[in-house]
C-alpha cells in the first residue's frame, strides 16, 4: 500500500492530519487547476480552499480504486464550471474583475538566455489569457491535457464526458486557440511593423 | 495538397515520416493558421504549473477548523428548533388528552373507548371515501393520468425522504 492510500484510508477514519498530508500532496496540482480555469490568483486560492473542503466532507464517497488525483481535480473542475457559470449570469462583469491584476509565473532567474525567457513567459501569459475565453468544460479539459498530462480517458472520468466527446473539446480548444492567436497576433505584427517604418509612409 | 491533412497531423499529433515532415514545414511557412495551431501547442506543452502561496495547508486548516464550528454550531441550534418544535407538538396533541389524564379509572376506560371507537370509524371513513373517490375518479381519468398521479406522489415521497437522510447525516471525517 502507497503512503498516499494510507493517508487516505486514515482521513477516512477521521484523521486531519492524514488529510493535511494529501493536502500538501495536491495542492499545486488542485491550485493550478482552479488558477488556470478561474484566471485570478485570488479566486484560485478560494477555489482550491473549497475543493479540498468538499473532498475532505465528501471523503466517505472516494472509491480507493480511482486515482485520488482524478478525483480531487474532478471536484476542482466542476466546482469552477459552476463557479464560472454563475459569475457568468451575475451582473458583473470580467473586465471589471480581470482589472484588480493577473499574477503570472515568476522569470526563471536561472534561465541562460533571459531574453528568451522573457519571450516565452510573454507567450504563456498570452495563452493564459486566451485560455479564459474558452468554454468552462472545454477550458478544464485543456488544463487536464496540457498541464496535468491526462489521457483523453481519464479527462472523460473526471469530466463525466464520453471520450469521443473530449476528443472533440480538445480539438475544438485548439482550433480556437490557434485562431485567437493569430487574430491577435496580425495587429501586433502590423504595430510592430509601423515602428520601423519611415514617418514618410 | 490542400489545408486540411495539415491541421489533421496537428490536431491528432499524427506520426509523421520524413516526407510528411517536410511537406508539413513547407506548409507552415505558407499557412499563418497551422503555424498558429503549432505555436499554441508548443506554448501549452511548456506551461508552468501555477503555484499557491506558502502556508496554502495551514490556511485550509484553519478554514477546516471555522467550517467544522460553523457546522456545529448548525447541529446544535437544528436540534434545539426539533426539540422544542417536537416537545410542543406533542403538549398541542396531548392537551385535549391531559385532563382525562387527571380523571378517575372509569373515565380513562371510557376515553379509551371513545378514541378507540374514533379511529376504527375514521378509518372505514376513510377506506370508503377512498373507494368512491377512485370509483368515481376512475371513470374520468385515463390511465396516463393515474400513472402521472402516482409517480408524483412517489417522486414527493423520495424527496422527502432523501432530505431528511441528508439533514441527518453525518459525513464520515467530519
Amino acid at each position: 500500500m502507497n503512503d498516499e492510500l494510507v493517508w487516505v484510508t486514515q482521513a477516512q477514519q477521521g484523521s486531519d492530519e492524514a488529510f493535511t498530508k494529501l493536502v500538501e500532496e495536491h495542492q499545486t496540482h488542485v491550485y493550478n487547476l482552479c488558477y488556470r480555469m478561474l484566471g485570478e490568483p485570488e479566486s484560485a486560492e478560494d477555489a482550491a480552499q473549497e475543493t479540498f473542503l468538499r473532498a475532505y466532507q465528501n471523503l466517505h464517497r472516494y472509491d480507493q480504486s480511482r486515482s485520488f488525483a482524478t478525483w480531487l481535480l474532478s471536484i476542482a473542475a466542476h466546482y469552477c464550471i459552476d463557479r464560472l457559470r454563475r459569475k457568468k449570469l451575475s451582473v458583473f462583469s470580467m473586465d471589471e474583475e480581470r482589472e484588480d491584476g493577473t499574477v503570472f509565473e515568476i522569470a526563471d532567474p536561472a534561465s541562460p538566455d533571459p531574453e528568451a525567457e522573457s519571450t516565452r513567459r510573454e507567450a504563456r501569459d498570452r495563452l493564459h489569457l486566451l485560455l479564459q475565453n474558452l468554454d468552462q468544460t472545454d477550458r478544464a479539459a485543456v488544463i487536464m491535457r496540457y498541464w496535468h498530462d491526462y489521457s483523453d480517458v481519464e479527462i472523460a472520468e473526471s469530466l463525466q464526458l464520453t471520450v469521443s466527446a473530449v476528443k472533440s473539446r480538445l480539438h475544438r480548444s485548439r482550433r480556437a486557440l490557434a485562431g485567437m492567436w493569430q487574430e491577435e497576433a496580425a495587429p501586433r505584427a502590423r504595430t510592430e511593423r509601423r515602428q520601423h517604418e519611415s514617418p514618410a509612409f | 495538397m490542400n489545408h486540411q491533412p495539415f491541421e489533421s497531423w496537428l490536431l491528432n499529433e499524427a506520426a509523421l515520416n520524413a516526407q510528411q515532415q517536410r511537406e508539413l514545414d513547407s506548409h507552415l511557412r505558407s499557412c499563418a493558421y497551422c503555424a498558429a495551431l503549432t505555436k499554441t501547442e508548443k506554448v501549452l506543452r511548456g506551461m508552468k504549473m501555477a503555484l499557491p502561496a506558502p502556508g496554502f495547508a495551514s490556511r485550509f486548516q484553519t478554514r477546516l477548523m471555522v467550517e467544522k464550528a460553523a457546522d456545529r454550531q448548525r447541529k446544535f441550534l437544528g436540534s434545539i428548533f426539533f426539540t422544542i418544535s417536537g416537545l410542543a407538538l406533542m403538549l398541542w396533541l396531548a392537551s385535549p388528552y391531559l385532563a382525562v389524564f387527571f380523571a378517575s379509572p372509569a373515565s380513562w376506560i371510557a376515553a379509551l373507548v371513545e378514541v378507540g371507537v374514533f379511529l376504527v370509524t375514521t378509518l372505514q371513513a376513510s377506506v370508503e371515501a377512498g373507494a368512491v373517490i377512485f370509483d368515481v375518479m376512475g371513470r374520468f381519468m385515463p390511465p396516463f393520468a393515474w400513472m402521472v398521479l402516482v409517480s408524483s406522489i412517489a417522486g414527493v415521497s423520495l424527496l422527502w425522504s432523501v432530505s431528511i437522510w441528508r439533514f441527518v447525516r453525518v459525513p464520515q471525517g467530519v
